[in-house]
């Protein structure tokens, strides 16, 4: 469903991401992992068509982001880490916005469903410039939704969340890939990776350190008495570095 | 003031022109900087050069002619602005940002300390903008001090005046004086009507005869007395004169502020909450938003979107932008517009006179644009959500457009019907081209404009009153935007004038000729901003 080859994106002579190659199915949730400046962003940026690569093939759901953009995107759910909504819009409005950009014809009942798994129902008519912080990204989240996409990408999704938002948004993403969607999530939160991943890849400094199936790598790094094995895996990957660098 | 207040001012302007220079720095910012105050240059040097090429005497002459216009007709329109802010009830009163209420509200001072700190704030900044109009005001004022003088007080008087007529509003609300507030702005806009409709039927008077007559009665004068004394200043003979008067300003502005902190008192709570309200504003006219924005929290939401084939998303988006962020600028625009009619009419100059037009122009390709805005410049922080859409380019582009434009057409089609209605001898032929032709010249303003910030993003707002690479860049942009709708029209020209010699027929196909080259050159420069829009970096800071 989402097919990375030796994709590179280079910034003004600053190597953000280089010669990433990797795979989700449909069904796989991949969780990327590395520190601030690792290129997880840009890479998720690039996969839903807001930046183009400096090289490398980027397929999502058959389609070339970048030869076959419209259709592509048509296939793509992308939820920001700080989603820029519309102030002057409501939150219905917001949907009837994604149906008729995406062409869902009748939207209604399925936009019905999202706000009532959302707890955004008593909230159909706020103007968005309104809402929380949490509030906001459960609407870009219901956005994302509505088209129901086969190609999900979170970048930090639990940002700003109370607990039940938590949980729901979890829920939710299992769901979806349950139901054959094949999903990225960007974030710093380990715990959000062992709850949901089948896939886990760590970057660091744009280049990928690795990346396999969650039972990989819990076999790979174990448990120590403090750490859980991803926390253990991705500070032995990024200190490494460090070292390294040093 | 308060020693750690005043110390806390100085950081800040120390910070402010380290900023400065700091934006020097960049060649772009050293390119726009030069590029302003070359074109300030160029005004002062046009200016002095002109009146140099008359006589001493006519510059004399003329002197005395500004003076006794400024000494009549200042005066009124302070107080046309001061009854503007009793109408509208907000205003510049004292603004506190979040930083300062949260650092400054907790910390060991007096709010008459704070009045008096942001009231420095404001001096400092409006010692700035009087340096800049000394430029233009030393030839009416005799030298640059004087005028520099003159600006600064009345540019306080001003400040202050709305602020101590902001505060009274407040003081007042919920007492019975506050209900008349309404029925006198209503006889006040009657009066003035009855005087732009006598001044339109009265063949031998115009309006400015009537405010002319209006400021030299003795109740005129009485109503007028503090303004007065400003326009004063500009006009003082002597320095001996001008002290005089400046220290009579300088009374009125030490009494102003005197009122302003009593009144502060009594509307501490009311200033809080507008400050939240203001702060709330600014910040979303960062993100391109509008300042008049609704302040409703729930609205009656619209069920469905339009389609258009991936066009009407985007021109619903803003369609309802405008609805709820921009209604009351279009409703002030289009009643602008709709007195621009009976206004030429009563002042007397005709409508194709080349200074209504430039006028005009200035209007709509520089005012309007920059006040009202429904298309990818109020969107830059939200290019995210559009790159990501399954829409073509060139159709998002045009979305963008539709709304902006339609606004606009309907703006310069209430200009063309009140000048047709109003004008004698405006004939419906010469409206139905103006009609014709604004279409496509405001399609053209708007795409060069989104196409310049599209290859050229940049902030909504300047940073501070001295952001000279945004005032540069303004200038910049709307000298760029002039050449191209002036090499468009000189084009579209040029084809209907060699029709009208080839075919010698009636004007008729000509003005077709021309209609249709000026549309082909505006879906050229479409083309051009979906190039721009393709090639919009999100990932790239917005400065």
């Amino acid at each position: 469903m989402i097919t990375v080859t030796n994709f590179s994106k280079q910034y003004k002579g600053f190597t953000a991401v280089k010669d990433l190659s990797f795979s989700v199915e449909p069904g796989q949730i991949l969780g990327l992992l590395g520190p601030n400046g690792a290129g997880k962003t840009t890479t998720l940026r690039a996969l839903c068509g807001i930046i183009p690569p400096t090289s490398g093939r980027l397929m999502i759901a058959g389609h070339d982001i970048a030869e076959a953009p419209i259709a592509a995107k048509q296939n793509i759910g992308y939820i920001p880490d700080d989603p820029r909504l519309f102030d002057t819009m409501t939150v219905w409005e917001h949907l009837a916005f994604t149906a008729a950009a995406y062409k869902v014809t009748d939207f209604e009942k399925c936009a019905e469903a999202l706000l009532n798994s959302f707890e955004l129902t008593h909230k159909r008519d706020t103007l968005v410039h309104n809402l929380s912080r949490g509030m906001r990204q459960k609407v870009a989240i219901a956005c994302a939704f509505l088209h129901d996409p086969k190609v999900i990408l979170f970048d930090e999704p639990l940002t700003g969340l109370d607990p039940q938002g938590i949980r729901g948004i979890k829920q939710a993403i299992r769901e979806r890939a349950q139901a054959g969607a094949a999903i990225i999530i960007s974030s710093h939160l380990l715990s959000l990776f062992e709850d949901l991943c089948t896939h886990i890849m760590v970057l660091n400094l744009g280049e990928c350190r690795l990346f396999g199936t969650m039972d990989y790598v819990l076999s790979e790094f174990g448990q120590t008495d403090n750490n859980s094995a991803l926390e253990e895996a991705y500070f032995t990957i990024t200190q490494k570095e460090e070292m390294g660098q040093a | 003031m308060d020693q750690a207040l005043f110390r806390l001012l100085m950081m800040r302007l120390r910070g402010g022109f380290r900023l400065r220079l700091i934006q020097l720095t960049s060649l772009r910012g050293l390119l726009f900087f030069l590029a302003f105050f070359g074109i300030i240059w160029l005004l002062v040097v046009t200016n002095s050069s002109s009146s140099d090429m008359g006589s001493m005497s006519n510059a004399a002459l003329d002197r005395q002619a500004l003076s006794a216009q400024i000494s009549t007709f200042m005066p009124i329109s302070m107080l046309a602005m001061s009854l503007l802010t009793v109408a509208l009830t907000t205003g510049p009163t004292f603004h506190f940002s979040p930083a300062e209420i949260n650092f400054l509200y907790t910390g060991p001072f007096r709010r008459r300390d704070l009045i008096i700190y942001k009231f420095g704030a404001y001096v400092a900044g409006a010692t700035l903008s009087s340096a800049l109009i000394a430029i233009f005001a030393q030839g009416q004022t005799g030298s640059a001090l004087s005028a520099f003088i003159a600006s600064l007080l009345t540019i306080i008087f001003v400040q202050l005046n709305s602020a101590v007529i902001v505060m009274t509003a407040q003081t007042l609300e919920g007492s019975r004086l506050s209900r008349i507030r309404y029925p006198v702005i209503a006889l006040l806009l009657a009066v003035a009507a009855a005087c732009m409709l006598y001044a339109w039927a009265t063949p031998d008077r115009n309006l400015f005869d009537l405010l002319s007559a209006f400021r030299h009665s003795w109740i005129g004068t009485i109503i007028l007395i503090p303004y007065i004394v400003f326009a004063e200043l500009f006009v003082s003979s002597s320095l001996p004169n001008m002290a005089v008067w400046a220290c009579i300003a300088l009374l009125i502005n030490i009494a102003l502020l005197r009122a302003a902190i009593v009144l502060d008192a009594r509307t501490t709570d009311r200033a809080l909450s507008e400050n939240a309200r203001q702060s709330n504003r600014w910040e979303r006219v960062k993100q391109g938003g509008s300042y008049w924005a609704t302040q409703r929290a729930e609205v009656h939401s619209i069920r469905r979107s339009l389609v258009w084939g991936g066009l009407g998303p985007i021109a619903w988006r803003q369609a309802l932008n405008v609805a709820r962020d921009s209604l009351k600028v279009v409703v002030v625009f289009v009643g602008i517009a709709a007195c621009a009619g009976p206004l030429v009419a009563a002042v007397g100059i005709p409508f194709t006179d080349p200074r209504v037009l430039t006028i005009v122009y200035t209007f709509f390709g520089f005012i309007l644009p920059r006040t009202l805005v429904c298309d990818f410049r109020g969107d830059l922080s939200r290019m995210e959500v559009y790159k990501t859409l399954p829409i073509a380019p060139w159709r998002i582009c045009a979305g963008q457009l539709v709304v902006q434009v339609l606004v606009t057409y309907v703006i310069a089609l209430s200009l063309i019907v009140s000048v047709t209605v109003f004008e004698k001898g405006f004939v419906t032929s010469g409206a139905l081209v103006f009609a014709a032709f604004a279409l496509p010249l405001t399609v053209l303003i708007y795409t060069v404009e989104n196409t310049i910030h599209l290859l050229f993003p940049k902030k909504l707002v300047p940073m501070g009153r001295a952001d000279f690479e945004f005032l540069g860049r303004s200038l910049v942009e709307f000298i760029a935007k002039t050449i191209v709708v002036l090499a468009a029209g000189a084009a579209s020209a040029a084809v209907g004038f060699a029709t009208l010699t080839t075919f010698r027929t009636s004007l008729v196909l000509p003005a077709l000729a021309s209609w249709i080259t000026l549309t082909l050159i505006v879906l050229l420069t479409l083309v051009m901003m979906q190039y721009a829009f393709r090639r919009f970096a999100v990932a790239e800071t917005v400065d």
